[in-house]
């Protein structure tokens, strides 16, 4: 009586991780209820931070829930700013982050890790049916584009990067994020990168005064980036990479983007990954490393962090965390878990200062 | 069990309560307990309001003095490169090249309410008068019925309409109608469905029930034989409630119109997603991009978390908002005094 009794109670706690795993899959973001650790003999980890690592973390979540039981492991979308926050303040154990810590944060919070888990991209998506061709696209056009000094798709401007296009004379439309938004970040620091002279570095930045543009309009979340571009013909917006799909699916197109040579390449794994073998060579330890503008490959794409305090609350969340953040960088980040996201693994002199920052975590 | 009278041993520690002797009963019954607790809740709304502000303000503190009076009179919002250079100033460490100028958000605050009211009064008070003076009772409960169903519609949800129905709705039929009207401020881009007239049509839908409701539960208490009067001495329908029905309760409906100003300055996530967040200028037409204080706040204070002046800076924007809030508080109070004082038209003494 009591073996059968035992295995029920075992799939009754079991319930809610089935739940919350499939939340997970399906929707941006499940609940993070976080029950005490140790109550029933499982630990709890809490993850907050990024929307553009939430699919590959939710991904992560349900298949370590079914290898690890015992581990619960939560996430939520509230953005990097959020999850860098949370992360200090103890509130959770690991936050996602498109963006690592400034030299600020550092000095405010020792003891606070970014560790890279994956290598992201972002895309510049546009709404121009006609267009079958990617169009390119290089960071001055962009610039002119959302300060306002290109307002038509056929502009001379955007033609010389385009011969042998038929660009229609549909008004530009430019989309920004409303929220406080790591792509933001990555969108600003590439045109700062690629013209500086209309791009100014102190609109660099998660949040930023965009220009007064007629039209312009802003969204909340990369979703709504992808279903406003879907609406409006001539628009033009930044959406992460995990959203290809969606964004293919919308009918929008993606640009072909200069690099730092000049060259034009569209977002794939093999750009990604030419643009990383020009700069993984010379990653920190701390891992701290812009990857913007390179000379090769695609030139906006950004390691996506993990930002874990080196202390703990207890042995058991430590060593939970420790195990789930190496699970995710080997066994996680096999194709099967970064295909369907777009994402890149690390390379593997970067998966080691990973594993180092890993072990740095204690109780 | 109930029928074992010896105490258990182990209970022996707490000795069973002694029954309530008389003076206790006595000091129960005279109330003063009533008293301290009416006492207590008295005094905690104003701890509180002081508890906000005094916090607000020393967080804030810092922010002020190095934001100083750009603050009210600029419109820039650089939150600064997070990985710049660091400077230390009057107490805190932050990044440089922060600037922040609260203009367009404090003049966005102000229109949208402007908007909404200007929308919502008139609308409000028609239909608390058709709802009292016109409807059959049984159709009059239902509507009112469904008068305060809308006002308990999360805010949430309204903004959600807002920026997938209402808006593009606004932006492809109304706007373009509304730019025929010879005023340079109602021309210009309509946009895609974001922005001020947008902004402040679904604060409008917000504040209509509250003033609505209010409104009929007022004119409601307006005795029947001023209004037979009026309309013995011959005024119509229309003259009725204006020189009647409507000054009877004048005070009370500032009260409620306040109320409803109240709920759209301070609405934070219907606007911000409708707004379109245009941090760094004011809106030059209808239907231009723009920002409230509150509803910067709710989508991007998390750029700043993490650095000491910007948070703080947020901190000194939600001390505008709240002084906002308070002198439109002063100042409705005001008027209330004044009407009630010298413009009832229509003798009390009936």
């Amino acid at each position: 009586m009591a073996k059968p009794m035992r295995k029920l109670l075992a799939v009754a706690a079991l319930a809610p991780v089935v739940v919350l795993a499939a939340c997970g899959s399906s929707g941006s973001s499940t609940p993070t209820s976080s029950p005490a650790a140790g109550s029933s003999g499982k630990t709890t980890i809490s993850e907050t931070g990024s929307t553009l690592l939430l699919p590959l973390i939710s991904a992560w979540q349900v298949e370590y829930g079914t290898l690890k039981p015992d581990v619960l492991i939560t996430t939520s979308g509230t953005g990097s700013g959020t999850g860098i926050a949370d992360a200090a303040a103890g509130t959770v154990n690991i936050g996602g982050s498109d963006a690592y810590l400034s030299p600020s944060e550092t000095s405010q919070f020792p003891g606070l890790l970014n560790i890279p888990l994956s290598v992201a991209a972002l895309n510049i998506n546009y709404n121009l049916p006609g267009v079958k061709k990617p169009l390119n696209l290089n960071g001055t056009v962009l610039a002119k584009i959302y300060t306002g000094k290109i307002t038509a798709w056929n502009d001379p401007a955007i033609a010389a990067l385009n011969k042998g296009v038929s660009l229609p004379s549909t008004k530009i439309v430019t989309l920004h994020r409303g929220d406080s938004s790591g792509s933001t970040f990555l969108f600003t620091s590439y045109m700062n990168s690629q013209a500086p002279s209309l791009w100014s570095s102190s609109n660099i930045g998660t949040t930023i005064s965009w220009p007064n543009l007629p039209g312009a309009t802003a969204e909340t979340g990369s979703g709504a980036m992808v279903k406003g571009c879907g609406a409006i013909k001539g628009c033009i917006a930044y959406i992460g990479i995990s959203y290809l799909s969606q964004t293919t699916a919308a009918g929008l197109g993606t640009a072909s983007l200069a690099n730092k040579s000049g060259k034009f390449e569209q977002p794939s794994t093999s750009t990604i990954n030419a643009a990383l073998a020009t700069f993984s060579g010379s990653t920190p330890v701390s891992g701290s490393q812009s990857l913007i503008n390179g000379t090769a490959g695609y030139p906006i794409i950004n390691y996506e962090y993990a930002i874990v305090k080196t202390k703990q609350a207890s042995s058991a969340e430590a060593t939970a965390v420790k195990n789930f953040l190496t699970w995710g960088i080997t066994s996680g980040s096999t194709s099967k878990y970064l295909t369907p996201v777009n994402f890149v693994a690390l390379p593997s002199n970067v998966l080691t200062i990973s594993r180092n920052l890993v072990a740095k975590i204690s109780s | 069990m109930a029928s074992v009278p010896a105490v258990p041993e182990g209970e022996a520690a707490h000795p069973p309560p002694r029954p309530a002797d008389a003076g206790f009963r006595r000091w129960m019954r005279s109330g003063a307990i009533v008293r301290w607790l009416g006492f207590t809740g008295a005094w905690i709304p104003t701890l509180m309001l002081a508890f906000i502000l005094v916090i607000l303000f020393t967080k804030a503190w810092p922010a002020i003095q190095i934001n100083g009076w750009g603050f009210f009179t600029k419109s820039v919002w650089h939150t600064g490169n997070q990985y710049g250079k660091t400077v230390t100033s009057h107490g805190i460490t932050y990044v440089e090249g922060q600037e922040y100028g609260a203009v367009p958000q404090i003049v966005g605050t102000l229109e949208t309410s402007a908007i909404a009211l200007i929308i919502a009064v008139p609308v409000s008070i028609g239909a608390a008068l058709v709802v009292v003076e016109r409807l059959p009772r049984r159709l009059a409960s239902v509507v009112g019925g469904f008068l305060e169903l809308l006002a308990g519609i999360p805010s949430v949800v309204i903004g959600l309409w807002g920026v997938l129905t209402f808006g593009p709705f606004i932006a492809k039929y109304i706007a373009p109608v509304l730019t025929h009207i010879p005023i340079p401020f109602f021309q210009g881009d309509v946009g895609h469905g974001q922005g001020l007239l947008v902004s402040g049509l679904v604060l409008a839908v917000m504040v209509i029930p509250i003033v609505a409701s209010t409104a009929r539960d007022l004119i409601r208490q307006v005795p029947l034989l001023p209004r037979e009067g009026a309309v013995a001495l011959g005024m119509s329908d229309a003259e009725c409630a204006r020189r009647v029905t409507l000054p009877w309760v004048g005070s009370g409906l500032i009260g409620a119109v306040v109320l409803g100003l109240g709920r759209a300055l301070g609405e934070t996530i219907a606007v911000a997603m409708v707004c379109g967040v245009s941090l760094g200028h004011v809106a030059t037409n209808l239907y231009d991009a723009m920002i409230t204080i509150a509803a910067n706040i709710v989508q991007n204070l998390e750029t700043v978390i993490t650095d000491p002046l910007g948070v703080r800076t947020y901190a000194e924007l939600a001390l505008v908002l709240l002084v906002i809030t308070l002198l439109t508080n002063v100042v409705a109070r005001l008027l209330v005094r004044r009407v009630s004082g010298t413009a009832l038209p229509v003798g009390r003494g009936l």
